[in-house]
């Protein structure tokens, strides 16, 4: 328990930021590991709370016998103070006896004054506490005697003082250690308190940390799903990139196939162009030449045109000619005719004048029909060059539109060249594009292929994926029922917790009301230490029996702080024991009062003892009297004694109250046990080793 | 040579030949220029001027009732007297002079006389074509024809002459 309790409360929160998405596993099993840690926590406490309930039990046993302690020391302070005033009243007649008491009671008060040093580090044990009762009693018994020795008349009385004074000093020791224990109570009640409400502070850390958890897992959980389904819907992506990839590879080995006919095709239609361009070129000479050729016809037209004119004119000159010749003709004949009359009229004389003019009209028909047939032929010849002049003409007309058709269709290939350069120099262009084109698609070729490669390899991992996060998700699943169970754990604790606290703010401020009550017993019981050290000689036994005491209260009270630490419920039968001690404290203050009285007549005593060394005839009869006041001391020691069995009533109580607990303590281990937390059981013990070392 | 030959010129009038004693033919001239006269017969389209003398020309077409003919070079006018009348024959055309024999001039046959008996004397033969022989007083009788007054016309050619 010792070893847990410290570092349990931070145990969750340092846990609670480590619980991430990637280490919900682990968490879980953290938690599982903690679970079972606070299980065995539990069972050592409760083990703890056996011997704890043990312990009380002794302790309600030793608080009983400090109660019957008390109650005797009580009721013997009682009867001690008024025993105290009659001792006072008695004292006057003693005074060499006071005076050695006085010393002894110096000596005792240095000797009480070291246990009361002691016992401020030792809470008391009830049971060591009636030793050293009995062990100052044994020193009152000494005193007693050492009074005897001085004053063998007074030794009842020493004895009855000593009883007094330890009685008394027993009260105010066991009110001391009341008042210490209650401090302590108090300290570790609020100690408690404060650790509870750690304890609560770091159960709602836990709860909210836990609620964070569960909201974390949950997000996680969800975050998962949505990984595993984006997972699956990269797979499923994959695939179809696998898909893609494969279709563009066909795809880009066809587009390399067509890629490469257009390239051929462009090779051929390039061929083509060259030639068509070269026989264009050929065609425009040729046109260029027959051109030429034309403008040579239509020149020669034109000289020919010009020639018929000439000949025309020249066939007109004839045709004059001719004409003349005509009339030259008909006028010989005209005139042979004539002559031929007139030789006719000349009879024989004119015969043959008439043969020669029969000659001449001969010639002259002859000349007539040369001259009928010129001018038919010139006739002949005019029509001839009309007709050519007319076809020379149209000729020359002819030459001329097929110049012109021929210059246009000069230009018309001149046109078509230099489209077809145009074209012949685009198709070298896309020649030269289909081939950069192949070799791009070559490449997208290889890049598809590495494409659809690691498509491939990313299809394969993505399905491994998806089964690792479809496995992810399941653990995340039941990850998230553990952390909706610690949820609902922590609640649970939370809400014990918040009982638990409650109870130990009552406890604190129970314990505040105990300890202020307890400080003002302390007052009046170092008060009436003070008194009851001049009356203490030879007490130094005493002392050491007393530290003996110290030692086992010490146990006592360490036992009594871890219970009144661990339960709550002791608050109640403290609360009584207050009352009791309370009521202890005012049977005390009438005994300081008293002590004080008895310490001022000590003072008078010691005046008186000086008397009474003077006058010590009168001791014997006033040690009868004595005699008689011890008999009212033994009664009024019956009555404390009886108040300490009240004392012992009220401790029984406690242990009743104590048991209570414990039973509370087994429900509180029984329910830290059934939702495997640790939290609850680990608070009770939070304060044990704190108290341990005060004590 | 033996046989009585007479000289006859012949001349050409609408794709016939016709002749006429040479005796009677004074000359013959191309046709150059006519003048013409008022209130003349149709048949006489003028006078001509020739050697001296105002002769009137008769269009021998017009005579015979065949179309008129536009004149040309080989147009004459044939210039014949008759009882000391000479008038001016415009005919298509005469550039022959023939010696026919006197026998080969017979009479125009009874079927002949019914077509144009009144100005042919007769038909013969030349190398295979007809010769229409005229009957010049026939042709050149004024009543008939109609001619201009010669007389007046004859003392004003006279006096120019």
């Amino acid at each position: 328990m010792a070893k847990i309790n410290p570092t349990s409360p931070r145990t969750p929160k340092n846990k609670s930021p480590n619980i991430d998405a990637g280490a919900n596993g682990g968490s879980s099993n953290d938690i599982l590991e903690i679970v079972s840690r606070v299980t065995t926590g539990l069972e050592e406490e409760n083990t703890g709370l056996d011997s704890i309930t043990s312990e009380t039990n002794e302790l309600a046993s030793s608080l009983k016998e400090t109660a019957t302690q008390a109650a005797s020391v009580a009721a013997s302070s009682e009867e001690m103070a008024s025993s105290a005033n009659e001792i006072a009243a008695s004292v006057e007649q003693v005074t060499a006896n006071v005076t050695q008491v006085a010393t002894s009671a110096t000596q005792t008060t240095v000797s009480v004054k070291e246990l009361a040093s002691s016992i401020k580090n030792v809470a008391a044990s009830a049971q060591e506490m009636a030793t050293s009762g009995q062990e100052i009693r044994t020193a009152m018994e000494e005193v007693t005697s050492s009074v005897k020795s001085v004053r063998r008349d007074t030794d009842d009385l020493a004895s009855s003082i000593a009883e007094n004074a330890a009685a008394i000093e027993e009260m105010g020791q066991s009110i001391k250690n009341v008042s210490r224990s209650s401090e302590d109570l108090a300290v570790a009640a609020e100690e408690t308190s404060s650790s509870i409400n750690e304890m609560a502070a770091s159960i709602e850390e836990v709860g909210g940390m836990s609620e964070t958890l569960s909201t974390s897992v949950e997000e996680t959980a969800t975050s998962i799903e949505e990984l595993a389904r984006s997972i699956q819907s990269v797979a499923q992506n994959s695939e179809t990139i696998k898909q893609v990839s494969a279709d563009a590879a066909t795809n880009a080995a066809q587009m390399e196939q067509a890629s490469r006919s257009v390239n051929g095709l462009v090779k051929r239609t390039e061929d083509i162009a060259v030639r068509v361009s070269r026989q264009a070129e050929e065609g425009g000479q040729t046109i260029q030449k027959s051109i030429e050729g034309i403008a040579k016809v239509a020149g020669t037209m034109t000289q020919s045109t010009t020639v018929m004119r000439e000949l025309n004119k020249r066939t007109r000159d004839i045709s004059g000619i001719v004409s003349t010749i005509e009339v030259i003709t008909e006028r010989t004949n005209l005139l042979s005719l004539n002559a031929s009359i007139e030789a006719a009229r000349a009879g024989e004389a004119g015969r043959g004048f008439a043969v020669v003019a029969e000659e001449i009209r001969n010639l002259a028909d002859r000349c007539a029909k040369a001259t009928a047939e010129i001018v038919e032929i010139v006739r002949g010849l005019e029509d001839a060059t009309k007709e050519a002049t007319d076809v020379a003409n149209s000729g020359a007309r002819i030459a001329e539109e097929s110049s012109q058709l021929s210059q246009a269709g000069l230009t018309g290939l001149k046109t078509i060249l230099t489209g077809i350069t145009e074209s012949s120099s685009l198709v070298s262009q896309i020649s030269r594009a289909s081939d950069e084109q192949i070799v791009a698609v070559r490449k997208v070729n290889d890049s598809i292929s590495t494409v659809t490669g690691r498509a491939r390899e990313i299809a394969v991992s993505t399905s491994e994926q998806a089964k690792g996060a479809q496995q992810i998700v399941q653990a995340a699943a039941q990850m998230r029922k553990g952390a909706k169970e610690v949820s609902q754990a922590n609640n649970e604790q939370a809400k014990a917790a918040r009982e638990v606290i409650k109870a130990a703010q009552t406890t604190t401020s129970v314990a505040a009301q105990v300890r202020k009550a307890m400080t003002e017993q302390a007052n009046g019981a170092t008060q009436i230490v003070q008194a009851i050290d001049s009356m203490r000689k030879g007490a130094t036994g005493t002392a050491r029996s007393l530290a003996e005491q110290s030692i086992a209260i010490e146990q006592v009270a360490k036992e009594t702080d871890r219970l009144i630490t661990q339960f709550t419920g002791l608050t109640k039968a403290m609360i009584e024991q207050a009352k009791n001690s309370q009521e202890i404290t005012a049977a005390t203050s009438d005994l300081d009062q008293q002590t004080r009285e008895a310490s001022r007549a000590m003072k008078e005593q010691v005046v008186s003892f000086k008397q009474l060394t003077e006058g010590s005839a009168n001791v014997t009869k006033q040690v009868k009297l004595i005699a008689a006041a011890n008999l009212e001391n033994s009664r009024s020691t019956m009555t404390i004694l009886k108040r300490i069995q009240e004392v012992r009533d009220v401790s029984k109580q406690n242990g009743e109250a104590a048991k209570g607990i414990e039973r509370i303590l087994e429900k509180t281990s029984a329910r830290a046990a059934s939702p495997k937390s640790r939290k609850g059981s680990r608070n009770g013990g939070a304060s044990n080793p704190d108290r341990g070392a005060s004590a | 040579m033996n046989a009585k030959t007479e000289s006859y010129v012949l001349f050409e009038l609408a794709g016939s030949v016709y002749g006429i004693p040479s005796v009677a033919v004074k000359h013959i001239e191309m046709f150059e220029h006519v003048t013409l006269v008022p209130n003349a017969n149709p048949a006489i389209d003028g006078v001509v001027f020739s050697r001296g003398q105002v002769i009137p020309a008769l269009n021998l077409r017009v005579r015979f009732g065949f179309p008129r003919e536009k004149n040309s070079l080989r147009t004459r006018i044939v210039f014949a007297t008759v009882h000391n009348r000479t008038v001016g024959l415009i005919v298509d055309t005469a550039r022959e002079f023939q010696n026919l024999p006197t026998e080969s001039i017979g009479p125009i046959e009874g079927t002949l006389t019914g077509i144009n008996g009144k100005y042919l004397k007769a038909v013969t033969k030349v190398g295979g074509r007809l010769v229409l022989i005229l009957d010049l007083e026939g042709v050149l009788n004024v009543d008939d024809v109609q001619l201009p007054p010669e007389t007046e016309t004859t003392p004003t050619e006279q006096l120019t002459t």
